[in-house]
């Protein structure tokens, strides 16, 4: 399902298959983007969605996909678990 | 530790530069790209200065940490011009914070003004984008909106007060992994 934000590139997908319609990314959403509709989430209000992509991080199927957001500078991760896992990879 | 460890280790400080005092060094030594380490360590203990802030303190934190932001923000902002209109000093402050900060003048798809008025307060919403306090706080796997935050918001109040001469109050509204909504009122 992919809904677009009018006036810009961003778009919302969520996976019809791996959504389990838990409900939060509706909660979790401060500006109502999300509604449950036959338990599945559905992008309904994209043209407010401001990016902060709390939905990923708290949907546990991993059902979401956005489009055109601009990615903030990540310097979190910390370098020496970095090395580690690319020593493995 | 053998004696030779230590010459060792010793013998990495050691060179045969002679510095005269016209040489100080007036760009950043070594190039930023190498010091990602040393960004890594200041994250690392900025945010257990804050955890133990925190304990100590307990709620008091967030009145240091706001006040020590808030000084900071008139600091930077005293030497910029001074603006009366809030969009324009907006883009000031945006300037003001580049390569900390980057953040947008953001306002829901039914409000036909940045500039919102509502139940008596007017208010604009900022959308923060690359922000090191985020940086910092999922670094060490820490809530964000707690004490660190308000030095961000100590910190955009100074400058603002600075640059308009008015005052005015930020409130949190959301915080996100990606980007964090704030409201910026305006007094």
């Amino acid at each position: 399902m992919i809904s677009r934000r009018y006036g810009s590139v961003i778009e919302i997908r969520v996976d019809d298959n791996a959504c389990n319609g838990c409900g939060l990314c509706v909660k979790d959403c401060p500006m109502h983007v999300y509604e449950l509709r036959e338990s599945l989430s559905v992008p309904i209000h994209p043209e407010n969605c401001m990016g902060c992509l709390s939905c990923h991080e708290i949907c546990p199927a991993q059902a979401l996909e956005h489009k055109g957001i601009y990615p903030s500078r990540r310097h979190y991760i910390d370098i020496r678990v970095c090395e580690m896992l690319n020593r493995v990879i | 530790m053998t004696d030779g460890t230590i010459e060792k280790m010793k013998g990495a400080f050691s060179t045969d530069l002679v510095y005269r005092s016209e040489d100080v060094p007036l760009t950043c030594i070594p190039h930023p790209e190498e010091l990602e380490d040393t960004l890594h360590g200041l994250m690392k203990l900025n945010g257990l200065i804050i955890r133990s802030l925190e304990e100590v303190a307990g709620r008091g934190a967030n009145a240091v940490t706001y006040r020590a932001g808030r000084k900071y923000g008139h600091e930077v902002a005293k030497y910029f011009e001074k603006i009366e209109n809030i969009e324009e000093a907006l883009k000031e402050l945006s300037d003001i914070l580049r390569g900390q900060f980057t953040f947008e003048i953001w306002k829901p798809a039914d409000k036909t003004s940045y500039i919102i008025q509502e139940n008596g307060s007017t208010f604009i919403y900022l959308v923060f984008h690359d922000c090191i306090v985020r940086q910092t706080l999922r670094r060490n796997g820490q809530a964000q909106g707690g004490p660190l935050c308000q030095t961000l918001y100590g910190y955009v109040v100074g400058a603002i007060e600075e640059i308009t001469g008015k005052k005015a109050k930020l409130e949190i509204v959301h915080t996100g992994p990606n980007a964090c909504l704030k409201k910026l009122i305006i007094q």
